[in-house]
């Protein structure tokens, strides 16, 4: 899993003129999207109706409609501006603090979880071409939770060992509850992210054929 | 939600003497609060920190209500983990931890109660100077944030729109028709903004592709 070696691991994600207009454009505006998922109510799910909150959705599919390099921008925006002041993080918390607050593993986790099931969107999307069944939805459902638990789950229990000092089984059971939400955020996540690739396929899918034109 | 005005929450006009310290200043106070928080052993220490930085909060004349607003969305996780590490660790360790919590968190909100939001992107913007000679681009990336900011609020809006057509539709309980047609009208809204932004020769990069 080494996700970052290749794509935008520069401070600062403009690499000599590489991205035009519209990966401005599509980071920002994921950027903001990211933002509002956090601000916005929960949405119910489901019979029993039991919320989610949509803002790891949000990351994931920022990296699945993105791919690496873009996704990490477009989350690594949003963490420079919340990181700056604005009050753009879960319930409206904002500033360096956070870094110091329990959940600080989780946000940094989400720089890194983008960029990594991006990584992976790009090698399932070449790897299935051809065959873009149910396959390729299993694939990427499996990227997207293979990142989040390394980068998301891994990086919030040592956020909260860190920072609020609890041994790691403690931090592992507090960890636990947010599983069976993150299963469903991920199957919404790449569902959503099939339907953004058939609508816009020129979003990722494209590029991904021209950078490696398969027999 | 509309409009900028949520963004302006934290900042509190002043011309106190923190106001007028430089950006930087303010910044590294902020980030030496966070690494001493890692060094401190002792909770008296951190008690006496706390009570420092809320007295440069105060100085600022931005008032106590604004100090405990800034605090209040940390404070019930950390009642949570202070009774737990109280039960867990004895109570100077519970007090060490979230006093320390504490000193980052005011330290963090002093920086932006005293500096307008501009001046804080600006700052950010900024950033992106020293790394000019990779190939970074300082305007590029102001238009970048710009346009996040301006994209905020399309974004909640998309979202209370399309809640309330699933809702008329009885689809309130569909995590699907209450996500996915705000993706999609965010992506089109993000290729319309880039190719306006290239319309006005903005945003592409200076020398074209070799």
């Amino acid at each position: 899993m080494t996700q970052t070696d290749r794509p935008a691991t520069a401070r600062t994600p403009r690499r000599r003129g590489r991205w035009n207009a519209t990966d401005l454009g599509l980071i920002a505006v994921f950027a903001a999207l990211v933002a509002a998922s956090a601000l916005i109510a929960a949405i119910p799910v489901g019979g029993l109706g039991v919320p989610i909150t949509l803002q790891t959705l949000a990351v994931m599919l920022t990296g699945l409609a993105l791919g690496p390099g873009r996704a990490f921008a477009a989350v690594g925006l949003y963490m420079l501006l919340g990181f700056a002041g604005l009050p753009i993080f879960s319930g409206g918390r904002s500033g360096l603090g956070v870094l110091a607050g329990p959940s600080a593993g989780y946000i940094i986790g989400f720089l890194l979880a983008a960029t990594a099931v991006g990584w992976l969107t790009v090698v399932v999307l070449k790897r299935t071409a051809h065959r873009t069944g149910r396959l390729r939805a299993i694939l990427l459902f499996a990227a997207a939770m293979l990142s989040s638990i390394i980068f998301i789950h891994g990086l919030g229990i040592l956020g909260m060992m860190v920072n609020a000092k609890l041994d790691f089984s403690k931090a592992f059971l507090a960890d636990l509850v947010f599983y069976p939400g993150d299963i469903i955020k991920n199957v919404l996540a790449v569902s959503i992210a099939l339907a953004l690739h058939k609508a816009f396929p020129d979003l990722l899918l494209r590029r991904v054929r021209t950078v490696d034109p398969r027999p | 939600m509309s409009g900028h005005g949520f963004l302006l929450a934290a900042y509190v006009p002043g011309t106190s003497l923190v106001h007028r310290a430089p950006l930087w200043l303010k910044f590294l106070l902020v980030v030496g609060c966070g690494m001493t928080s890692f060094l401190i052993a002792d909770w008296a220490v951190s008690a006496a920190m706390l009570v420092l930085l809320c007295g440069l909060f105060l100085l600022s004349g931005a008032g106590p209500a604004r100090l405990f607003r800034a605090v209040r969305p940390v404070l019930p996780v950390l009642v949570a983990i202070g009774l737990f590490q109280w039960w867990q660790l004895g109570a100077p360790t519970a007090a060490r931890i979230v006093l320390n919590v504490l000193v980052c968190v005011v330290a963090a909100s002093i920086l932006t109660a005293t500096t307008p939001v501009q001046a804080l992107l600006d700052g950010v913007a900024s950033l992106a100077r020293p790394f000019r000679r990779f190939g970074a681009d300082p305007e590029r990336f102001a238009l970048t944030i710009a346009i996040m900011l301006r994209s905020i609020p399309f974004v909640a809006q998309a979202y209370t729109d399309v809640r309330d057509s699933a809702r008329a539709r009885g689809l309130e309980r569909n995590p699907r028709a209450l996500v996915l047609p705000v993706f999609i009208s965010t992506v089109a809204f993000a290729r319309q903004t880039g190719e306006a932004l290239a319309a006005r020769g903005l945003g592409e990069p200076e020398d074209p592709e070799d």
